[in-house]
């Protein structure tokens, strides 16, 4: 298992793009003493050979295709309700490629 | 007493026979509503409600739903109105559609009172961490003790006698660990069961829909009436609609197995002893009770595998929170300024907790040791409860090793009382099979409850020995309007 450390925390936050005040940095660092240990428990379980991870509780495969049924589509105000920053009926964004 | 302290099926007899209407129903569940201290809705619908009750008038016979009014937690989309998941990263976000579950309850004309608090974003089991602070267990006037999480206002609106129903959502155990503390039957059923389409989602392979009512078989008419095949979720079932109505309610000849590790972990000698009154009881009746040693190691990692899954499922889906798919925009000169600003500004620190634990189980030195390894154990300790349930018609537990905690109590998260007795309802999460609490007794006049799991997709056979148990406890209709007197 990587060793954490505040440089790791550090790392992780800003990968999830976000930040968080000093003081909540260490309290995370040391809440990780325990959760290591809680960690450690999953270490512990033996005879894991005979299993594959479990990624859904039932096999849950379909192929089906909705019906194509037609419909009005969502009005562009309606649309941009939600959107922070709109101008000109665009949702406005600074720009990717500078 | 009123109508509104009845069970659904008395509340749609007087319906019916015209001794009450929808839209005097409404009225009384938002005036008690108002009435409430416990910091239980995200927002009442008083306007919206009372619209929809006046246009009911002619009462449908056939449809035990007609009129009824219900909550619903604020991590369902509502077309129209604000869902928030109690984050303040939704702060003003108002979807465009409903949840299925929601277009359900509309077609058989219940009415929306409000939507309720939560932990945020459901991460949690205490009740205390969504953007409007702590949500207040009904039976504990003092505000000391708390109700769970995290569907806790769904939880305390029930128990408070303002609904006869409420909607939630139960990952770990976020709708029957807080229906133990508040008194009241909460049910999740098999994964795939009921359409999540329109449920935020936390981590979908453990995701539900689940519902707090009074009685089992308010519960089981909220089944029939939610569950069922949906195009918009590929992971719901295509297997038909059962009619779930309790019918069979002896436990003569039931074989009912008790994890001996998870009752000896107690150390609530109270919990314990209206426990063992509950299996004698059973007994008396006809049951048969195996105490099965599930395997102690096994338990144990049920809490850390149930974290490092959830958390790294929650990591990857909650990625599209970030001030420009989702979530409340707070500027920014660049994309990546826009995103982080919005990430950092609207979750707390609980919720960066999670992802960053989500993100170190995934991170490439870890992915084999942690997450690949958590989801194998997740397979084992599914096996092991599908092995038991060959022999057995219910696994039968307390649904919580206490009453519910003071707000000021630290849990001791390595002893085996919390990481076994206080974690084991995940199992039903783990192996997706239907699970439900229902009320057992009270400790210090609060409520303690108990939980059934069986089969999955065994949800008439899990009504029918909880409806049984019910007729042995009691507490059938239990709220804080109406108290009863525990038996056991």
């Amino acid at each position: 298992m990587k060793e954490i450390n505040m440089e790791v925390i550090h790392d992780a936050a800003h990968r999830l793009l976000f930040d968080m005040s000093e003081s909540g940095y260490e309290m995370l660092l040391k809440e990780f003493d325990v959760l290591i240990q809680q960690m450690e428990t999953i270490g512990k379980i033996e005879g894991l050979e005979d299993y594959e991870p479990m990624t859904f509780p039932f096999d849950c495969t379909v192929d089906v295709l909705r019906e194509d049924i037609p419909e009005t589509p969502l009005p562009r105000d309606e649309a941009l309700k939600n959107a922070g920053n709109v101008q000109d009926h665009q949702i406005k964004l600074p720009k990717v490629v500078l | 007493m009123s109508y509104l302290d009845l069970s659904i099926r008395e509340i749609h007899q007087a319906l019916v026979e015209k001794k009450t209407t929808p839209l005097e129903l409404a009225k009384e569940a938002l005036e008690r509503a108002k009435a409430n201290n416990d910091n239980a809705f995200e927002m009442l619908l008083e306007e919206e409600a009372i619209l929809e009750a006046s246009k009911l008038v002619e009462p449908e016979e056939d449809n035990l739903l007609w009129g009824i009014p219900y909550c619903l937690k604020d991590n369902f989309s509502t077309k129209g109105f604000e869902t928030t998941a109690s984050s303040n990263v939704l702060n003003g976000y108002v979807p465009l559609f409903d949840a299925t579950v929601v277009s359900k309850l509309k077609e058989k004309k219940c009415v929306l009172i409000g939507k309720t608090t939560l932990d945020e974003l459901a991460m949690g089991g205490t009740g205390t961490t969504g953007h409007k602070g702590i949500t207040f267990n009904p039976y504990d006037p003092s505000h000391t003790h708390m109700v769970g999480g995290s569907s806790c206002g769904s939880a305390a609106v029930v128990a408070a006698g303002i609904v006869p129903f409420a909607l939630g959502s139960d990952t770990g155990d976020s709708v029957r660990k807080p229906a133990s503390y508040a008194g009241l039957v909460g049910m999740k059923p098999t994964w795939g069961r009921i359409s999540r389409y329109g449920l935020f989602p936390f981590a979908p392979s453990l995701d539900h829909v689940g519902f707090f009512t009074r009685d089992v078989e308010d519960s089981a008419i909220l089944l029939e009436a939610l569950s069922g095949r949906d195009d918009m979720d590929s992971t719901s079932s295509f297997r038909p609609v059962d009619s779930y109505l309790p019918k069979e309610k002896s436990l003569k000849g039931k074989r009912i197995a008790v994890l001996s590790e998870i009752v000896d972990a107690i150390s609530n000698k109270e919990v314990r002893a209206s426990f063992d009154r509950a299996v004698k009881a059973m007994e008396d009746e006809g049951a048969i009770i195996d105490y099965v040693k599930f395997g102690l190691q096994d338990l144990e990692a049920i809490y850390a595998t149930y974290i490092v899954i959830s958390c790294a499922e929650a990591t990857s889906n909650d990625a599209n929170l970030d001030g420009i798919k989702f979530g409340a925009y707070h500027g920014g000169k660049t994309y990546r300024e826009v995103m982080s600003n919005a990430r950092t500004e609207g979750f707390s620190h609980l919720i960066k907790r999670r992802f960053i634990i989500g993100s170190f189980a995934l991170m490439r030195e870890n992915v084999d040791v942690l997450f690949t390894r958590a989801q194998k154990v997740r397979a084992k300790i599914t096996a092991r409860v599908n092995e038991i349930l060959k022999d057995h018609d219910t696994i039968f537990l307390p649904a919580a090793p206490s009453p519910a905690p003071l707000l000021s109590a630290s849990s001791d998260a390595l002893s085996d009382e919390y990481l076994i007795a206080d974690n084991h309802l995940a199992l039903g999460n783990f192996a997706g099979l239907p699970s439900v609490t229902v009320p057992l007794s009270f400790v210090d006049g609060l409520p303690i409850g108990v939980n059934f799991m069986c089969r999955a997709f065994e949800e008439k056979e899990l009504y029918n020995l909880a409806s049984a148990f019910e007729k042995i406890s009691g507490l059938a209709g239990l709220s804080t309007v109406s108290p009863k007197e525990a038996r056991l």
